[in-house]
Parts: structure tokens; sequence; C-alpha cells
């Protein structure tokens, strides 16, 4: 991954049958002779992890406390609040629920994005309203749409109407009022706010991708599926590695939308790490412990990035 | 992309796209008519009429602009660095960054308050910028690193040939081919800066410098909550953001069709 | 582990925290003293909470400032879900604010440290017998270890439910006042095409406003001792408690899905748009009593050309058939404390005086219905208040300040947010019908006393 091996939007778009140019070992020994690029990363080394990083620190310091985020004296606990983080059923059922999540969520929004990149990078008439409808809700605070999207999926609500206009009455609930079902909506809310990330990001990227050989390909006789399959896809590998791994820490710390919908219930079935950290920090005053899921947290999405950036490139090879 | 050549196949397509777009537009749709119901378009006085809403949008625009300033030029330099250069343990200091992504915001408060004291930020502008911009730069710096991946080696081995440092082939050649994901990392920049709420909430004292995310919290009180002028605060927090898309995504299209690369 | 070892880690972790704590808060010191003392009658403060509105907190501050035109007071107000977050950093800085909000119960134990005791200032305003002149229920909840750590501006109960008049007389229905009324109300209203009850009991607090209110019919007094663990939570009252709340869905009272729902703003506005006939609030709700504060109300729920109808309180409905009397709890809404960091003392002792035991001021207090004011004998000023329907509504809603107000049962006062959560928890596992009322008894008494240990 991390720039062993640049590769050309040509060379990772290559077909069989096109030419792209050779990267090989040559290019390895050149680089030997390139100059030193600490100082090119240096600037945002220190801006983020100076910034954050003493955060981190912190955190860590104080997940080995009784604290209330107030008193001058802290008591020093060691592992009691880690202890008590794995034995929680509830900190498991978090975990549980963030694997879900992420699962589905990346699925469809990486299927819907490219469907939508691909599909208005097309000739489809009055493109740019399609990518503003897609966008917008990038844009919108969760805080402010909450109550929308409770409206929207109660008992009452429009969803169940939409339900019984296709004439499946009988499938209308309460959906966010039950532990079977809340946590699908979330992850329905989800993929509607962040789908215009993914499908920008691959508009973008397939922007990139050299036009003459789709041409080539389409002239050897490939079709529609077969040239997103081998062509468009491999080309935007990049863009999907990074995407996951955003999608793994983005649900690692879902926070938000089950915050202000559900408030993580019923009955803890829309809880995430990101709301018992909350919760824990806030409203409970439990700041060692929080500190000490913040930390889990930490850890969890520094395996998840490595598990994606190993694979990531794995499949490049 | 898709090649379609037929009209009955083209008309598929477009009604696909639709139907596609349909269950995105729904939610916008109760939002604009919940900002309308009740009181119609006296919601948007109202908002409007909140005192110091633009003292809160030259605060946000402040804001938003150190922001995207700090994190481009910081994203440019290091995510050139990560891909086009040699640096022993890369991929350590490449997933310390990328961790930086994992923290809470809640968090972050405690300490980030601590140290914005102690150095004499608090109550400033940077007290928010700062810690904006560190929180931005790990995503933008994964962006734009894959797509600098993208640019083929030989176009800077060809500028190094002729002479050019590395310097050179930065402002030459990453900076003019970067515009595209430069465009889309404007815009996430401009999104996180611009909605965040609890930095600009807590390490900003001074009633003149608070933000436009505080629009709402006038209408939402203990024991009351106004959804109509939330909403319609909603959709005039989000407009400047939209029309900031509108604008930049022109920019991307024509920026890749300048095609150096291809 | 032996004791050397420990000592020696509770040093190690001593100092790391110093690390921690002076590489941030170097030279505030975390912990009291600072500040200065200013002028009384000029300066600048700043004045912090979750509550009011930012609207009624300009209204006493131009009062103030009729009388004390030099003090500048900057009112911030911060979101109830984002305010402890604000306020705990910020109070630990000279840069935060001079006047801080308090609420009562747990949390003024954590804040006690950074406000001054106010008990001198209430002596030197309304003398030695002060805690004879103010509501009882804002001392209790605003002192901690004898420091009066905020001084009460007014009070908001619990315990009754609010009706739409309109819709029962449309319907034709009476008020319920027993359980099988209750059901039977509902069922009529739902013949009628009208929603019947609604809450939103996603949100914790207002799930314990109807279990207290119900519990206060099983055995008056049983919910207010299990609060304060004098009696456990398995309890055979609390488990009829649990039984009846249980029947409150299972019957078809709450309206469906209500798990889902959050009292504000779902079935506030539910209720303000005249979808459903009874909601469960308490004296706060007197605000929207008013023709002003209703139209705004209906309009702020989204319906055009807002019409007002006959808001009346009524009381909880006798749900165990025993005769109990309805019961009201209440806690103090809001104390004003005084940070030890302030830089301008004098002004914000004047301010906080002046809110909390000016009779103008209490009576703007009372006049906003919000809170009943923590001065005894102040109470709105009806003749001033336009109601829409004074025939039906008068009468009633005087009855019920007054009632209120005598109120000595506590809200939240005695209850951690860790106990809340099992509340909820338990609120919630009936709801959904995943737990008997025994278990969910059992189930909250083991939370709670683990949470003892």
């Amino acid at each position: 991954m991390v720039a062993t091996e640049p590769r050309s939007a040509r060379t990772l778009a290559a077909s069989p049958g096109t030419n792209a140019p050779s990267t090989g070992p040559r290019k390895r020994e050149r680089r030997a002779l390139q100059p030193h690029g600490l100082p090119w990363i240096l600037p945002g080394l220190v801006l983020s992890i100076g910034v954050l990083y003493f955060c981190i620190g912190y955190t860590a310091v104080i997940s080995t406390w009784e604290w209330d985020g107030l008193s001058p004296t802290p008591e020093f606990v060691g592992g009691r609040n880690y202890a008590q983080m794995f034995r929680d059923p509830v900190f498991w059922g978090a975990i549980r629920n963030t694997i879900l999540f992420f699962v589905i969520t990346f699925t469809v929004q990486t299927a819907l994005g490219m469907l939508f990149a691909v599909l208005l990078h097309s000739r489809v008439k009055l493109g740019v309203v399609y990518k503003v409808i897609i966008f917008i809700p990038v844009v919108l605070a969760p805080a402010i749409m909450a109550p929308v999207f409770r409206q929207f999926f109660s008992a009452d609500g429009l969803f169940n109407g939409i339900l019984e206009f296709f004439g499946l009455g009988a499938i209308t609930q309460p959906w966010l009022a039950q532990s079977s079902t809340a946590l699908w909506v979330l992850m329905a809310i989800t993929v509607w706010q962040w789908t215009g990330l993914t499908f920008v990001l691959y508009y973008a990227a397939m922007g990139q991708i050299d036009n003459s050989i789709i041409e080539a390909a389409r002239i050897d006789g490939a079709g529609n599926l077969r040239v997103i399959w081998s062509i468009i896809w491999p080309g935007v590998r990049g863009t999907t590695v990074a995407l996951a791994m955003l999608g793994a820490i983005g649900a690692l710390k879902t926070f938000d939308w089950p915050w202000l919908v559900t408030v993580a219930g019923p009955n803890h079935a829309t809880e995430f790490l990101g709301t018992i950290i909350y919760r824990q920090t806030i409203p409970n005053y439990d700041v060692g412990y929080g500190a000490a899921v913040s930390v889990v947290l930490l850890v969890l999405a520094l395996v998840m990035a490595i598990i994606l950036q190993i694979r990531g490139r794995e499949r490049a090879r | 992309m898709f090649e379609v050549r037929s009209l009955p196949g083209r008309i598929g397509l477009q009604l696909l796209v639709t139907l596609l777009t349909i269950p995105f537009l729904l939610p916008l749709v109760a939002m604009v008519q919940g900002s309308l119901a009740g009181a119609g378009f006296e919601n948007y006085v109202a908002v409007l009429s909140v005192g110091r809403i633009w003292n809160f949008f030259i605060s946000s625009i402040i804001i938003s602009a150190g922001v995207i300033i700090l994190v481009y030029v910081v994203t440019m330099f290091t995510a050139f660095g990560f891909s086009k250069f040699r640096i022993p343990g890369k991929e350590v200091y490449f997933w310390l960054l990328l961790a930086c992504l994992t923290l809470p915001e809640v968090v972050l408060l405690a300490p980030l308050f601590a140290t914005s004291v102690s150095t004499g930020l608090y109550d400033t502008y940077w007290a928010v910028i700062l810690p904006l911009a560190a929180l931005q730069v790990p995503f933008a710096v994964l962006l734009v690193r894959n797509f600098i991946n993208g640019i083929p080696d030989e176009l800077f081995e060809a500028a190094r040939v002729d002479g050019a440092s590395s310097w050179s082939g930065f402002i030459h050649l990453v900076i003019p081919l970067t515009r595209p994901i430069a465009a889309a990392v404007l815009i996430f920049t401009l999104i996180g800066a611009w909605n965040n709420y609890l930095l600009p909430l807590v390490f900003l004292q001074d009633p003149a410098k608070q933000t436009i995310t505080l629009l709402p919290s006038y209408f939402i009180g203990q024991f009351s909550h106004d959804q109509t002028k939330v909403l319609a605060s909603a959709v005039l927090t989000a407009l400047p953001e939209v029309i900031a898309y509108l604008c930049l995504q022109r920019l991307f299209e024509r920026g890749l069709s300048a095609g150096a690369i291809k | 582990m032996n004791t050397a070892r420990a000592g020696r880690r509770i040093r190690i972790a001593a100092g790391l925290g110093a690390v921690a704590l002076t590489a941030g808060l170097a030279g505030c010191g975390a912990q009291g003293g600072g500040g200065s003392e200013g002028t009384a009658d000029s300066g600048t403060i700043d004045w912090w909470g979750w509550t009011p509105d930012v609207n009624v907190a300009n209204t006493y501050i131009e009062a103030f400032n009729e009388e004390y035109p030099d003090i500048t007071v900057n009112y911030k107000q911060v979101p109830i879900e984002d305010w402890e977050a604000a306020l705990r950093p910020a109070l630990q800085t000279a840069s935060g604010p001079d006047v801080f909000g308090v609420q009562p119960g747990s949390r003024v134990d954590a804040f006690k440290t950074f406000a001054e005791d106010l008990t001198p200032l209430a002596e030197e305003a309304l003398g030695e017998d002060w805690k004879d002149k103010v509501s009882q229920i804002g001392i209790d909840g605003l002192t901690a270890d004898d420091k009066l750590v905020a001084m009460s501006v007014g009070a908001v109960y619990a315990g009754s439910l609010w009706v739409n008049q309109a819709l029962f007389d449309q319907a034709g229905l009476e008020h319920p006042t027993t359980l099988d009324e209750w059901v039977q109300v509902c069922e009529d209203f739902r013949a009628a095409g009208i929603g019947c009850f609604v809450q939103g009991a996603s949100q914790e607090g207002f799930d314990q406003d109807t279990l207290q209110a119900i519990a206060e019919r099983v055995e008056p007094g049983a919910w207010t001792e299990a609060s304060k663990g004098e009696r456990p939570w398995n309890d055979p009252a609390i488990v009829e408690t649990f039984e009846i709340w249980q029947r409150l869905f299972t019957d078809g009272i709450m309206q469906e899905g209500a798990i889902g729902y959050a009292q504000y703003p779902d079935a506030n506005n539910d209720f303000m748009s005249g979808k459903y006939a009874m909601i469960m609030m308490g004296s706060w709700y007197t605000q929207y009593a008013p023709e002003a504060g209703m139209i705004g109300a209906i309009e702020a729920a989204g319906v055009a050309d807002p019409e007002p109808f006959p808001l009346v309180p009524i009381e909880f409905p006798d749900v165990t058939g025993e005769g109990n009397p309805a019961g009201y709890f209440g806690d103090a809404d809001y104390g004003l404390a005084l940070s030890t960091k302030s830089d301008n003392k004098a002004a914000a002792r004047t301010f906080i005086t002046w809110l909390t035991t000016n009779e103008d001021a209490q009576q703007i207090v009372a006049n906003t219905l919000n809170n009943i004011p923590a001065l005894k004998g102040i109470s709105a000023d009806w003749d001033s208040i336009t109601l829409p329907f004074p025939d039906q509504q008068l009468t009633a809603l005087q009855e019920y300040t007054e009632t209120v107000s005598q109120a000595t049962a506590a809200r939240f006062l005695h209850l951690n947010q860790d106990e809340q959560d099992a509340i909820l928890e338990a609120a919630v596992s009936l709801a959904e019908g995943t737990a008997t009322p025994q278990e969910a008894a059992d189930r909250m008494q083991e939370t709670v006393a683990a949470l003892g240990e």
C-alpha cells in the first residue's frame, strides 16, 4: 500500500489487451535515489499527531482513573474500568451492532455510490439535479434531521404510509420502537446520509480512468457490465479501500444518529461504542470509564485500518 | 461510462436514476415542508431576525476559511510526501495519522480545552481552527494520497530529468493535477468546519464569535422545541454548503477534463 | 496487592495526573480560589444556563438593568444535551461563566467546588430566617455538605396529565379517573378517530414522571423511598407500579410506537396539533395555556392558522382504585451558582440576589408560567394573563398551581444518572414485553445494588 508501489491510473485500469507502461524493479532502484520525504509529511504529522496525540495520551491516563471530570482528586484504579467494560453485556452488544452496521452500510453505500457515479458519468439528462439531491444529506446536521426521521418512521409516519400505498399495509410497524427493527432504520439513515460522499469520491476517481482504455475494451466487444467489473471497479480500488477504512472508523465512532434518533434504544438495540462513551462521559460523570472505552475504540480502529490496508495491498498485487 | 445508444435504453437509464434518487429526496422534502409548516415563510423571517445572525455567519466563514487553507496546504505537502517519497517507517506514520480519525469529539474536549487555555488560544478562532484542521487532515491526506498515487511517476521523472527539484514538481505538477480531488477535499473540509457545533460552543466564549450552528438553539428550550424554525435554520445553514458544492462540482469536472493525465 | 505497592501506584498515577493536568490547566489550579470581587453595581458578567430560553432570560436582564443599569449581563444558553460537555471544562478557568445554572440533585455535589457558598447572600437578602421565605424544595436540591451551591429561581412539578378539552367535548367524553375508565376513554377516542394519550417514552425523565405518578397512587411515598434507597426496587409497591405501566401499553392507552418517540418535539407537537387528547406534562406546561403561548406552540408544531384550544391540567387517574391521593413531585428547575473563578463576584452576587429574592423579579418569573417562583407568596398575576377559554381554564390552572407548589416529594433529586438509566431500561423492557414486572423490578434492584458497591 503506502507507496511502495506507486501505481498509475493507467496500470490500475489496465485491462487485458491494452498496453500498460511497465512498472517493475527498475523503478524501485531509482526511488532509492529520491530525496528523503520526511520534511514533506512533517506539517501533517505536527498538526494532527501533535494536537490529537496529546488528547490520546490524556485519554489513556484518564482511563485508569475513577473520575467525574471535575474533582481535583481522581482516584487511580488501574485496569478496573477495562475489566468492568469487558464484563458489560452492553459493550459486547455495541460491538455486535458495530460489525453488522459496518458490513451492511458499507456494502450498500459502495453499491449505490458506484451505481450513481457510473450512471451520472453516462449521458443522463439533468445530472446536476441528481448530484445535488444525493449530496445534500452529507451537509445536513443529524441533530436537525433526527426528529424528521423519527416522524418519518413512526407508527403513523410517511414510511408506513408509503408501504400502505403499495399494498404492503400488512408489514407496517413502529420501526423505531422495536429492538428488532431500530438498528435497520439507523442503517438506512446512515446510507441516506453518506452515499453522497461515496458517490462524489467515486465520481472523481472515475474521471481519472482513461477513456481510451474503455473505448478499446468496447471495441474488443466488452459490454457495460464487463467494463464496470474489469476496468472501472479495479480503477477505483484506491478509493474503495479509503472508503472502507473511513466506513470502519465511522461505524466504530457512530454516535450522532443513534443518540439523537433512538437514544441508543430501545433496550440498547442501537448501542454503539460512541453512544457508550458519550453516556458515560457526559451524563453519567464516569469519565474514566468513558476514556477506557475510547482507548478500546482507538485500538479497534487501528486494527481495522491495518487489516484493510494489508488486504487492500494484497488484492492490488 | 455506461454506454446506451438506443432511445428506450436511455429513457430506461434516466428512469433508473430517478427512481434511485427518490428515497434520497423524500426526507429533504419533509425537511423543507417542515420548515414552511406553521407560520410558513415567517419561520425564515424569524430565523433571519435572530439578533446576531450576521455575526454568526461571519464567524463561520472565518473559521471555515482558516480551516480550509490550513488543511489544503498541509494535506498537499503530506499526501505528496506519502505518495512519492521514500520515508523509513512510512506506514507507521500513516497509521498514526489515520488513528487520529477515531477519537470521538467528546473525549477531545477536556484535553483540548486544557491546551487552549494554557496556550492562551481559548476564546480565539485558533482554538477552533487548529483542532478542526487536525481532525480533517487525516481524511484529506488519505484521499489525496490515493489520488497522487494515480499520477504516473513518469511525469515526475521527466520533470526531474529536466533538472526540476521536488519543490517545482510539487508546484508545477501536484498542485494543478490534484485540482479535482482538492475540490472534494475543500468541500468536505468546508462541511466539517461549517457544521461543527461542539468546538465553537465550548472554545469560544465571546458571543460575537459564535457560529451559525448555534442558530437552532434559539428555538430549542428545555420544555420547548420549535421544529419549524429549527428546520428553517437548517435550510439556511445548509445553503452555503450546497452552493459551494455546486460551484466546485463544475471545477472538479473541469479539472478532470483539462486532462493532463490522459 | 500490598499497601506499599498500591501506595506507590497511586503516587505514580497522581504524578501522571499532575502532568496531564498541569500540561493543561497550567496556572489556574484545579480547585477553587482565584477570581476577584469587582464592584457590586457595575461591570460585565457572563451567565450560562441550559434554561431559561434566551427571550425569557432577556426579559429578566432587561428588568434587572432598570435597577442596575451599569451591570451588563451576557446570557449564553447551551442546549441541555450539550450543557455538561460545555460547562465542565469552562468552569476550570477564569474564562468561564461568572454565574451558571445548576440542576438539583447529584450534579450539585460535582459542582460544589466550583461555586461559592451562597448562604451569606441568602441571609443578607432575606434575613436569618431565609429558609422560611423560600420553597424548601429549592434549598434541598441545591445544597451539598451544608453549602448552598446555588439559589433556586423557581421550581417545576410533575404528576398531572394535561388534556385538550376540545377533543374531549368533541367526542363527548369525560376525563378518566380510574384505569378502566382510561382504557375505555382511549377506546372511544380511537373509535372517533382521535388519538388518546401520547408519550415520548424513549426519554427517561418523562417515563419516570408517569411511573412516579402511578406509584403515588399505589402507595404514597413508596417511589421516593425506593429512590432514596430506603426500600428495594423490587418492593411489591414498585412491582405493582410496573404492572400498571405495562398495562398502559398492552391496554392501548399509550400510542403505538411510544418507545420510539421523544417527548420533545415529537409527543409535544402531536398533542399541540390536536392529534391526541392527553399528555403527561408538568407545571411548565402552564405557559402554553394562555393565548400567546398556545398559538406559538401550535405554530411550532407545524400547524398553519393555529386555533387555540382549552388546555387544562387534570389529576392523574387513580389507576389502582385504592383512593390514594394524586401525588405531585418537583424539583428546583435550576439554581444560579456563583463561580469561584469569577472576576466580578460582587456584580454577580447582585444579579443572583436580585433574580432569586427580589419580589419584582420573582413576580416576572411567576408570570412566565414556566417556573413556580422560589420566593413564597408570589404567584402568577392571572389578571394580566389572557386565557383563550377563561371559563374552562382559569380555576383549574389556579388550583393546579396552588396544589403542586405544596408538593414536597422530589422528582430527580435522589436519583443519579445510573439509576435513571436503570429505570429507563425497566420501562422499555416492560413496554416491549420482554420482561414481567417482577423481572424488571428484580433486575433494577440488582443494577442499583451493584452501583452502590
